[in-house]
């Protein structure tokens, strides 16, 4: 009876989110949180490009310096975007202008380190004819570099619109404007009707944006639409103040970072708990997107399940791991395991595209052979498919294992655990010193993790054509 | 035998014919080597011949079986009889030489049987796959990893694996494109001594005319979608043809 009685408030709770709000004043009031959180995307990466693209070129034709700049920019993609996203809130105050500037620091230095790898991973031998030649720097950037990789940079600039998406709902949790500001205090006020509208706007909006994105990559004359909507969004986010002084006042009181012994001792702990953390997340990811990997591969499943177990991925990408992190605490389990089931059911969906891309893009000779053979479909998937896919499986749900320690540290802010939640307990109580002691413990171990993984990517020569 | 009729395959429904009907026939341990310029609709006949590439009209027959009519599994069942060989990359790189070599028994095993072997393979199998790569004088590889082998070697695992296939015609596809001038000539060679010795039909695309009348029973010039026979010729390929032209 215990059982029968459990299940019936698991249904009851279920249906509070049951029907979602959609009554027109809240539609309409949605409007402008929408609006910004799109404008924070796309201004973000509009202004981006312009400044990375420079960035990326001082890297990618080994200016002097370039070592210096490509550490700074590795140490500012290490600070959690939470984290950055509270300082631009110190500097401009709360709103999407914070958003905005967030997200322009975030997506500068991350595209201009990746723009950066790309340029130095290009053939070596046609620059070395043009360098022959005695062409300048630039020269070699704008005959070389830029026409042997633009199309590698173009799909990787698209990746991270589709990731500035995501990263505008999640600024918005510490107040940074748009959904995510909204879904946090319709969480705190437990809104049921209103978190569900809330979840089915975001994966709207995200649907969306890989729409364009779909369309850009195959008409890429789509791509007129950016700059205007760029300038409108930069114009429609500019910040409202710029508190210089305040600013000023408030990073200086960081200032030295400090720990006290016990705080010390307590470091290698919490490192290995966000370790833990991103590991659990990502092996559930992994075991779960394997499992399914059969039904969304074309090719090896029929095309109507393909088709919907695909449906299934895109909605469990589609909430940020910060969302799912949310909605676990407040309705399911707390602390390290609610980091775990966050960041595996978002990198489930994530996980899972990439396996069935990479499936579906295993050489096609030893396929056919295997075809021509007169083998089943299954028999072709287990000889061939699965055994060639095998090492672009390994190296997504090895930088998976990366990307998810970054997303740990953030989802300390939900009480996830770890070095993340040390720092925004320490931010909240406002023991400045010792939050900035924090901050550069996990810088440090985020960008030990993205050094290592660059030494294996060039160990195996895996670029970003194997990852897209 | 094979036999082909009056085969026309066309890419668009309103474009040029690719090959614009077509006639073969070839007799079982008959060897038949197919030139002609790049585009000339080779590579199409012969994917045709396994029905990967649709005709439009025209009958594609191996044995008793009308190739080109049949879908589904019994479309499987006479594709395990009808070996392919590519110019190259054809091979699972991450399987093992044995594994790929029985990967050829896939059309007449089951689903279950192939995943079994692949966890647990079982003595006799593994004998069989030695046997073949006998023939091809690589017995000494059955454990070897694919990527440990040379171009030529891994052309030969690629024929042991065709030979599994116990094949009514073995089709190859410029199978020593990729190859030197030398190992190109083993390789063919090989191909031709063991098509005449199993009885097996081999239609074989080539770039060189003198590998071709060197090692093949008969040399077929394939011009713009149409076969010509090229002097000393056993039987009449193409009878709707103009006379032929030496090539």
């Amino acid at each position: 009876m215990l059982g029968l009685s459990r299940i019936g408030a698991f249904f009851h709770f279920i249906g509070q989110f049951f029907p979602p709000e959609l009554s027109w004043h809240y539609l309409s009031y949605l409007g402008t949180p929408i609006a910004e959180t799109l404008a924070m995307a796309a201004g973000s990466i509009f202004v981006a490009v312009f400044i990375a693209i420079p960035l990326s070129l001082v890297i990618g034709t080994r200016m002097p310096g370039s070592a210096l700049l490509y550490a700074a920019l590795a140490a500012i993609r290490s600070i959690p975007d939470l984290t950055m996203a509270i300082f631009c809130v110190i500097l401009v105050g709360l709103g999407r202008g914070a958003g905005l500037v967030t997200l322009i620091i975030y997506y500068s230095a991350a595209m201009a380190k990746v723009f950066g790898e790309i340029f130095l991973a290009a053939d070596p031998r046609p620059l070395d004819a043009l360098r022959a030649t005695g062409a300048s720097r630039i020269s070699l950037a704008a005959f070389g570099l830029i026409p042997l990789k633009l199309s590698d940079a173009f799909s990787y600039g698209l990746y991270e619109l589709e990731s500035a998406m995501r990263a505008s709902v999640i600024v918005g949790a510490v107040g940074a404007g748009g959904i995510g500001t909204e879904l946090v205090g319709s969480l705190n006020a437990f809104e049921y009707r209103r978190i569900t509208t809330l979840i089915l706007v975001l994966v709207a909006l995200i649907v969306l944006v890989d729409r364009f994105c779909w369309l850009v990559r195959r008409h890429p004359a789509a791509l007129v639409v950016l700059p205007p909507a760029g300038i409108a969004s930069v114009i429609f986010c500019w910040p409202q103040l710029l508190a210089v002084h305040h600013a000023i006042d408030t990073f200086s009181k960081m200032l030295p970072p400090h720990l006290a012994a016990s705080e010390w001792h307590r470091i290698p702990a919490l490192v290995i708990q966000t370790l833990e953390i991103a590991a659990g997340g990502t092996l559930v990811a992994a075991v779960l997107a394997v499992i399914v990997s059969p039904a969304t591969t074309r090719g090896i499943a029929p095309g109507f399940v393909v088709m919907c177990v695909r449906r299934v991925l895109d909605f469990a990408r589609a909430v940020p791991e910060l969302v799912w992190g949310l909605l676990f605490v407040t309705f399911v389990v707390g602390g390290p395991w609610a980091g775990i089931f966050a960041l595996g059911l978002h990198s489930f969906g994530v996980l899972g595209k990439l396996f069935s891309e990479s499936l579906e893009n295993v050489p096609l000779g030893p396929i056919r052979a295997l075809e021509a053979t007169g083998a089943p479909r299954v028999a072709v998937a287990a000889f061939g498919k699965y055994p060639l896919a095998f090492g672009p499986i390994i190296v997504h749900a090895l930088f998976r294992f990366e990307w998810n320690v970054r997303a740990a540290t953030v989802l300390g802010l939900i009480g996830a655990g770890g070095i993340g939640e040390a720092l925004f307990d320490a931010q909240e109580m406002f023991f400045y010193r010792q939050m900035f002691a924090y901050l550069i413990v996990t810088c440090v171990m985020v960008g030990a993790l993205d050094y290592a993984s660059r030494q294996l990517r060039k160990r195996y020569r895996v670029s970003w054509e194997a990852i897209e | 035998m094979l036999r082909l009729e009056d085969i026309t395959v066309r890419y668009s429904p309103n474009g040029q014919a690719v090959l614009d009907r077509l006639n073969l026939v070839a007799e079982p341990g008959e060897r038949v080597a197919l030139v002609g310029p790049s585009g000339a609709g080779k590579t199409t006949l012969l994917r045709s011949i396994n029905a990967s590439v649709s005709i439009e009209s025209g009958k594609v027959s191996v044995g008793e079986v009308l190739v080109s009519a049949v879908r589904g599994r019994a479309l499987r069942q006479i594709r395990s009889r009808i070996a392919f060989i590519a110019q190259k990359h054809d091979l699972v790189d991450r399987l093992s030489v044995y594994q790929n070599v029985l990967a050829g028994a896939l059309g007449r095993w089951s689903t279950a049987h192939g995943l079994r072997f692949l966890i647990w393979p079982r003595t006799s199998e593994l004998d069989e796959a030695r046997d073949a790569l006998e023939s091809v004088g690589l017995a000494h590889k059955l454990r070897a990893r694919t990527t440990e082998l040379s171009g030529g070697e891994q052309q030969r695992v690629a024929i042991a694996r065709a030979l599994v296939q116990h094949p009514l015609v073995l089709l190859a596809d410029e199978p020593v494109a990729s190859l030197d001038p030398e190992t190109s000539a083993q390789v063919l060679k090989l191909l031709c001594d063991l098509a005449k010795s199993r009885r097996i039909t081999l239609i074989c695309s080539l770039h060189q005319p003198d590998l071709a009348r060197r090692y093949f029973d008969r040399v077929v010039r394939i011009t713009t979608g149409r076969a010509v026979l090229v002097p000393s010729s056993l039987t009449p390929s193409a009878p709707r043809e103009r006379a032929s032209v030496p090539c």
